[in-house]
C-alpha cells in the first residue's frame, strides 16, 4: 500500500523511554533478532549504558510473532 | 530432559511412508470413489452432479452435460436404458431416481448451447464410415467431433431418412432436432450411397480409419468379429460393434470405444493400448442410509414429466458421498479435506526440503483420538498418520519446540517437581498404586485426595500413590526420546513399589501404561465395581449426559463399568449421539489444545452442543476441564462419587499449583513430611487483566516470578514515562518473558505480561 512505513517499530517521541538502571533516556540503536538461526537487523531503543533493549508490547506480540510463526513452518 | 530449538537451516528430510504404504493407507478412504450411479453408466455422466443440476432447476447445464457425452443427446434421452436407477441407493429404501425422465427433461426443459464452440483444425488423417446403423450414425459424429474428416456413405435418401433409420423410436420432433444437428456437423454425408465391396475397397485405400455397419460388415465377410475391447476387425480392417442387440446405450457407448481406437490408429499405435477406464465400474463408495426416509417417484410414471416433477424428482437424490469422518470429526471437518487428500499432503509435506511447511498445523491439529478409524467404514486411521508424522518431524529436526513446549516442559514438571510415588504409610511393598494421572491432580485434587483415602482402607495388600504423568506428552508429541526416558522412569519407580497392580483412574492414562509396557494396569472404575462403591457415594442421582473418553475408545469393559456405576448412583444417563467407541475427543488429545487452541475449542464445542442442556460427566479429567470451559456443567465421575465438586476450572498456573499442593498435603498428612517453602522476598500482585494474559499467552505465574525476581535482584527496567508503568524482562529457556508492572511499599503488582521466542541482542 502506498505511504504505509516499512520500519517495525519508531521511537516516538524519543526520550519517554528511560533506563531505571542507568536514569538515562534509552535511545534508536542497531539491534538483532535471532531465531532458528535467521537474524533480523532491527533498529530499537536500547539504553546507551547497559544495553537494554526494550521489546514493546505491540511489536512482540505482532510482527515478531508473526514471524516466528513464519518460521516454524519453514 | 532439555529440548533444544531446531535451526531452519538444516534440510533433512526422511520418506513419511513408502509408496505402497502410502497407497494402502490412500486406498482405505472411499470419498473420492464415484457415486454407484455414476459408476454404472457406460458413458461416464457424473450423474450425482446431473440430478443435483436438474434439482436446482438449471435444466440448461444440465442438458451440456449429456450433450458432452455424447453427439445425439435426444436419442440417448430417448432410449436411454438408464442402468443408474437400477443402481441408485434409494432403491433400497424406496423408489430409485428416474432418471431416465430427467435425462429426458433435461433436454426438453433445457436450452440449447449457444455459440459456434471453439475453432478446430483438421486432422490429416482421413475417416470413412459406411452403412447405416445408430452405432456407425454416432461413431461418424464422434470422429467429426475429433476433427477427423469424415465421409459417411448411407442408403438413406436424407438426414431425416437417416436419423428415423438409425432410431426408430424417437419422435418427429426429436427426429428433425437430430437430422438439424447432423447436418451442422463437420460430416461429409453421402445419401443414397450403394455399399458394395467396391465402396469398401476403395475407402479402404483412401481412408485411415475405416468403420463399417455391422450389416455391412456381415455381407463382406460373415465370419469376421471385431475385437471387444478396440472394436476392430482385422479381417476387414475396420471398426465394427460386436455381436448383440444394438441398445442405445450400447451403442453410443460403441461408438466412443470407436472413437478411441481411431485416436490410437491415426497416431500408429496398437488400439489397444493406454485405453484408461471404458465402460461401467464399480464403486467402493459408502453412503449412510440409516436417516434417509422412503420416498416415492414424483414423475408419476410420465415419459416425459413436468419442469417441476423433474426439479422434485431430482430434489429426492439424497447425493451418495462417504463423509462420515467429517460428520463425525471437528479436526477434518475445520479442514474440509478427506482424510485420503489429508494424507497426500501431509506425506508431501515431509518431502519439503526447503520452503513452506503448510501442512504442520494441520498435522499437529488431530487429537490422535482415533475416532475416524471406528467411524470410516473402512477404519482410516489418521491418528496414526498424524503421530508418525510428528515423529518424522522430530527426527529431521522439522518440529519446532515451540509447538509442544508448554506441554513438554508441564510433563516434566509433573515427573519431577510434582511427582509422588510412595507405598502406602506402613507398606513397605504396595500390592496396589492409585495412578490419577495429571490432570486429575490439577483439576480436581480434592477428589484425588478422597478417592486415594478409600482405596488405602478398602483395598488389602497397601495402596501406594503415583502422581505423575503417564508420558502421553512424549507419545503425542512425537517426542520419542522423552517417551523412552519416561517409560525408563515408570518402570523404575514401580519396580521400587514392588511392581504393584496400576489403578489408573484416566482411561487414556491406562492405555498409554500398557504401551509402556507396564504389566499390571487396571481401570479404577472395574476396581470400584468390585469392591463396592464407597459409602459417601450420594445416592440421590440427576439426569446426565454421558460423555465417553476418547481413551476408552475399545474397551467396552471400561464403558460398561462406567454406566454400572452411574446407575448406582441413581443417574438417568443420556447417550449422546456419538457415545462409545465412536466418542469424540475434548480437543486435549494428541496436544490440539497446545498446538491450535482454536481448534481444540471446536473439539470441546462439538460436546457441549450435543449435551442437549443437561450437566456432562465425564470419566477423563481433561474432558471435564475443557467442556467445562464451554460453559457446561461438567463432572468427573470422581467427583460425583466422592462429593468433591471442583467448581469452575483452574487456570494455567493453578493447574500446577493444584498438583503440588496434592503432593504436599499428601505428604504431610500420609507421611507427616513437610515441604519447605522458601517464601519470595518481596509482594507480588497480579491484576486481572494479566491473568487473563497469562492464560491465552500461556504465561506461568512462576514465569512472572522469575521476571520479578531478576528485577528485584538486578533492578532491570525501562520506565514508560507515558503510561508510568515499569517494563522488565527476563528470559527463561527459549522464551523472553516481559511484565509491565507498578512498584509500591506492598511489592510489586504486574499489570501486563507478554512474551517473544526470538533472542535479541545489540550489535
Amino acid at each position: 500500500m502506498a505511504g504505509e512505513q516499512k520500519t517495525y517499530y519508531t521511537i516516538d517521541p524519543e526520550g519517554r523511554l528511560k533506563c531505571c538502571k542507568c536514569g538515562v533516556p534509552l535511545v534508536k540503536a542497531n539491534a538483532v533478532f535471532g531465531y532458528l538461526d535467521n537474524a533480523f537487523p532491527v533498529e530499537l531503543p536500547v539504553c546507551p549504558v547497559c544495553g537494554f533493549v526494550y521489546v514493546p508490547e505491540e511489536l512482540a506480540m505482532g510482527k515478531v510473532l508473526s514471524v516466528e510463526k513464519v518460521l516454524e513452518d519453514k | 530432559m532439555d529440548f533444544t530449538e531446531r535451526s531452519t537451516r538444516v534440510y533433512r528430510t526422511k520418506q513419511l511412508f513408502t509408496k505402497e504404504e502410502l497407497a494402502a493407507r490412500e486406498g482405505l478412504c472411499v470419498h473420492e470413489e464415484p457415486p454407484f450411479c455414476s459408476a454404472a453408466c457406460p458413458l461416464k455422466l457424473d450423474v450425482r452432479e446431473f440430478v443435483r443440476l436438474c434439482a436446482a432447476g438449471d435444466f440448461t447445464a444440465a442438458r451440456a452435460m449429456l450433450e458432452r457425452i455424447t453427439p445425439f443427446a435426444r436419442v440417448l434421452a430417448a432410449g436411454c436404458s438408464a442402468p443408474c436407477a437400477a443402481a441408485c441407493r434409494l432403491n433400497e429404501v424406496g423408489e430409485g431416481i428416474d432418471i431416465a425422465a430427467l435425462e429426458r427433461a433435461a433436454m426438453r426443459y433445457g436450452a440449447p448451447k449457444s455459440g459456434r464452440g471453439m475453432l478446430r483444425f483438421r486432422k490429416k488423417k482421413r475417416a470413412a464410415v459406411l452403412g447405416a446403423e445408430l452405432f456407425t450414425l454416432s461413431a461418424a459424429a464422434e470422429f467429426a467431433q475429433k476433427s477427423y474428416p469424415t465421409e459417411f456413405y448411407v442408403p438413406q435418401a436424407d438426414a431425416a431418412d437417416l436419423v428415423r433409420a438409425c432410431a426408430p423410436f424417437l419422435s418427429e420432433e426429436d427426429c428433425a432436432a437430430e437430422a438439424a444437428r447432423l447436418k451442422a456437423m463437420d460430416l461429409k454425408v453421402h445419401y443414397g450411397a450403394q455399399i458394395t465391396r467396391e465402396l469398401y475397397e476403395s475407402c479402404r485405400q483412401s481412408a485411415d480409419i475405416l468403420c463399417l455397419s455391422r450389416g455391412a460388415a456381415k455381407a463382406l465377410e460373415p465370419a469376421a468379429e471385431p475385437d471387444e475391447v478396440t472394436l476392430l476387425c482385422e479381417a476387414l480392417g475396420a471398426l465394427v460393434r460386436p455381436a448383440g442387440e444394438e441398445d442405445v446405450l450400447t451403442a453410443l457407448t460403441d461408438a466412443r470405444r470407436a472413437g478411441v481406437s481411431a485416436d490410437r490408429i491415426a497416431q500408429g499405435m496398437d488400439p489397444a493400448t493406454l485405453r484408461g477406464e471404458e465402460g461401467a465400474v464399480t464403486s467402493r463408495l459408502y453412503t449412510d442410509l440409516s436417516g434417509v426416509a422412503p420416498s416415492r417417484r414424483k414423475t408419476a410414471g410420465h415419459a416425459l414429466p413436468t419442469a417441476e416433477e423433474a426439479q422434485s424428482e431430482a430434489a429426492r437424490c439424497v447425493q451418495c458421498s462417504c463423509t462420515e469422518c467429517l460428520k463425525a470429526c471437528p479436526y477434518l471437518r475445520h479442514y474440509a479435506k478427506s482424510p485420503r487428500l489429508l494424507t497426500r499432503e501431509i506425506y508431501n509435506n515431509a518431502g519439503i526440503i526447503m520452503g513452506d511447511h503448510m501442512m504442520n498445523k494441520a498435522l499437529n491439529s488431530c487429537a490422535l483420538c482415533g475416532q475416524c478409524s471406528v467411524v470410516c467404514p473402512n477404519g482410516f486411521d489418521m491418528a496414526e498418520i498424524c503421530r508418525r508424522a510428528r515423529e518424522n518431524m522430530v527426527d529431521t529436526g522439522k518440529m519446532s519446540l515451540a509447538v509442544h513446549e508448554f506441554a513438554l516442559y508441564d510433563q516434566i514438571f509433573s515427573n519431577t517437581e510434582a511427582l509422588l510415588a510412595r507405598s502406602q504409610p506402613g507398606f513397605e511393598r504396595s500390592e496396589w498404586v492409585f495412578f490419577p494421572g495429571c490432570q486429575a491432580g490439577a483439576v480436581a485434587p480434592e477428589a484425588v485426595e478422597r478417592a486415594y483415602s478409600d482405596l488405602c482402607g478398602r483395598l488389602p495388600g497397601g495402596v501406594g500413590i503415583f502422581l505423575g504423568c503417564c508420558g502421553a506428552v512424549a507419545k503425542w508429541s512425537g517426542r520419542t526420546e522423552l517417551w523412552e526416558e519416561t517409560r525408563a522412569l515408570l518402570a523404575n519407580e514401580l519396580a521400587k513399589l514392588g511392581d504393584p497392580v496400576v489403578i489408573a483412574a484416566c482411561p487414556t492414562c491406562a492405555g498409554v501404561l500398557k504401551e509402556a509396557g507396564i504389566p499390571k494396569v487396571r481401570g479404577l472404575w472395574e476396581v470400584l465395581l468390585e469392591i463396592g462403591l464407597p459409602d459417601t457415594a450420594p445416592q440421590e442421582g440427576a439426569r446426565v449426559t454421558l460423555h465417553d473418553a476418547c481413551g476408552a475408545r475399545g474397551d467396552h469393559a471400561l464403558q460398561q463399568a462406567v454406566r454400572k456405576i452411574l446407575h448406582g448412583l441413581g443417574c438417568e444417563v443420556t447417550e449422546s449421539e456419538l457415545s462409545g467407541d465412536k466418542t469424540p475427543c475434548c480437543g486435549y488429545g494428541g496436544l490440539v489444545s497446545c498446538a491450535n487452541p482454536k481448534m481444540a475449542k471446536e473439539f470441546a464445542q462439538s460436546i457441549a452442543q450435543s449435551a442437549q442442556g443437561l450437566p456432562v460427566v465425564s470419566y477423563c479429567m481433561a474432558c471435564r476441564d475443557r467442556i467445562a470451559r464451554e460453559g457446561v456443567k461438567s463432572l468427573h465421575l470422581l467427583e460425583l462419587l466422592y462429593g468433591a465438586d471442583a467448581g469452575s476450572p483452574p487456570g494455567l498456573s493453578e493447574k500446577r499449583r493444584n498438583r503440588l499442593k496434592l503432593k504436599e498435603r499428601l505428604l504431610k498428612e500420609k507421611w507427616g513430611e513437610d515441604l519447605a517453602k522458601r517464601p519470595l522476598g518481596f509482594g507480588l500482585t497480579l491484576t486481572e487483566e494479566a491473568r487473563a494474559l497469562m492464560e491465552e499467552r500461556m504465561i506461568l505465574d512462576t514465569d512472572v516470578i522469575a521476571v520479578m525476581q531478576h528485577y528485584h535482584d538486578t533492578g532491570e527496567a525501562v520506565e514508560d514515562l507515558d503510561g508510568g508503568l515499569l517494563v522488565t524482562r527476563m528470559r527463561l529457556g527459549n522464551v523472553t518473558f516481559w511484565a509491565k508492572f507498578t512498584e509500591d511499599a506492598q511489592g510489586y503488582t504486574v499489570h501486563r505480561v507478554y512474551s517473544h521466542r526470538m533472542t535479541v541482542e545489540t550489535r
